[in-house]
């Protein structure tokens, strides 16, 4: 069965049709990379999963159960199920500065657990400490859970809203350009975790321009431009067989750009 | 010596009015101020537009102005006085700073970047769980230096209730001029003051260090 289904999701800003009907399926435990340039639609794809923003029609499906379902001028409400079925790691990190870090962790659980002790069944104190202290060492950080934000490197900040991130479990954990905002030398830390979370079965989509992580790591690319899927596929055939002339102008700029580096 | 410690003390009596003003001002204007912040960035614009209106009106006129006719003006159009003078002194005291510290808050709350909304919104936060538990503080931190300027104004602007006859440390000074031909208790209100708005920059300088922990 599907773990995540999208049927023909568009979405538009002001004039400018930004999404035109994206098709896409994805199962259990499979990583789904998106390339394509800046302005294709990628980033909104991804923020129209996680609710960020609305999309004007289509269809949202996750384990089998519609979360999300548009007509042309008529919008749902989002439940939070719906909202919590999706994870989501930012470019900027996003940590809350003023908790420390096994705070940011706990933060949103606690006031979920709140919220659900008026209807009975949740999670306790304890329970979400040990969940956080348990992710925080899966991401490396173990050490840092009583440090600040402003305290961390890049790459470290990542890693934290990565076990933020999870703490929520999500269904699918979406990665919007994870990297992109790091220095070089720490991008490894933070590509390290995310594989990690693949070895653990993780069904995750990334937006990202690190083409040799995309082509290792996923199980499924697709290329994104000018608001549809003009090509999806294995990484191989991808990256190593690019059918349309638009993959292929494309493939071949970051290359020359990785050639420079 | 017997007369300086007499009008040192009745001076202090007068300067408890001004503080009265100061604490029920600040203690009425800041939850206002707030309201009135959030109200000037409605998204119903004949809400936004209303507030924004009110904050020029009160901002563009001398507080002075304001006072008077808060206290005289119902008289004029119904012919008695509505309120007692500290009625009238809370009053306008309270909606004047609260339009000042409005636009302190909105200017904060719009500094803070839209990803930290997004960072709770994503992690199943309610909106009202993310101002008060992500966002207030930040802002809070953010607006200290402008809100300790405002507040030692106002420390200084309650001078200004003696217009409508109410008591505060100048009005008590004054009439030792009047009264006793003695200049010098006027002059000497400076200390008063002074000694306060010290107290207060500490207050603030303890409350940036305490805050200090964090970057945002």
């Amino acid at each position: 069965m599907n773990m995540l289904e999208i049927k023909n999701l568009r979405k538009r800003f002001g004039n400018t049709e930004v999404l035109k009907g994206v098709n896409l399926s994805l199962e259990k435990g499979e990583v789904l990379s998106i390339i394509g340039s800046s302005g294709g639609g990628k980033t909104t794809l991804l923020r129209c999963l996680n609710f960020l923003e609305t999309a004007d029609s289509g269809e949202i499906i996750v384990g089998g159960k519609s979360v999300y379902c548009a007509t042309e001028g008529e919008k749902p409400v989002v439940t939070p199920e719906a909202q919590l079925s999706f994870g989501l790691v930012f470019q900027q990190f996003n940590l809350f500065p003023q908790y420390s870090v096994i705070d940011n962790l706990m933060l949103a659980p606690k006031l979920r657990a709140k919220r659900m002790s008026k209807s009975g069944k949740h999670e306790s104190q304890e329970e979400i400490l040990a969940r956080a202290e348990e992710l925080l060492t899966t991401v490396g950080l173990r050490d840092k859970r009583d440090n600040y934000p402003c305290e961390l490197s890049g790459g470290q900040q990542q890693r934290v809203a990565i076990a933020r991130a999870l703490m929520l479990s999500p269904e699918i954990l979406c990665f919007d350009e994870p990297t992109s905002a790091l220095d070089p030398e720490l991008t490894g830390e933070v590509l390290r975790v995310i594989r990690s979370l693949k070895d653990s079965e993780r069904t995750m989509i990334i937006v990202t321009h690190e083409m040799e992580f995309a082509r290792h790591v996923s199980d499924k690319v697709i290329f994104i431009t000018d608001g549809v899927i003009a090509e999806a596929g294995t990484p191989e055939e991808i990256f190593e067989h690019p059918k349309t002339k638009k993959l292929q102008a494309f493939l071949s700029h970051t290359k020359n750009d990785q050639d420079f580096t | 010596m017997n007369q300086f410690i007499d009008i040192t003390l009745d001076l202090l009596n007068g300067f408890s009015y001004t503080l009265t003003i100061f604490f029920v001002t600040l203690l009425l204007a800041l939850p206002l101020g707030l309201i009135i912040a959030f109200g000037s960035m409605a998204k119903f614009k004949p809400l936004s537009a209303l507030t924004r209106g009110i904050v020029w009106i009160i901002r563009g006129t001398p507080l002075m102005l304001q006072l008077l006719v808060v206290f005289y003006g119902p008289g004029l159009i119904m012919g008695q006085i509505l309120m007692t003078e500290p009625t009238a002194v809370y009053l306008t005291f309270t909606i004047n700073y609260a339009c000042y510290f409005s636009e302190i808050y909105r200017g904060g709350i719009e500094s803070i970047s839209r990803g930290q909304y997004e960072a709770g919104k994503v992690l199943g936060m309610t909106k009202s769980e993310i101002f008060f538990k992500v966002i207030l503080l930040q802002v809070v931190k953010r607006i200290i230096p402008p809100m300790s300027n405002e507040v030692i104004t106002l420390v200084k602007d309650t001078s200004l209730a003696r217009v409508i006859g109410y008591y505060e440390l100048i009005y008590f000074a004054q009439r030792y001029q009047k009264n006793a031909g003695l200049l010098w208790p006027l002059f000497y209100t400076a200390i008063y003051y002074l000694v306060f708005t010290a107290l207060l920059t500490f207050l603030f300088r303890w409350l940036e260090k305490k805050l200090d922990y964090f970057k945002a």
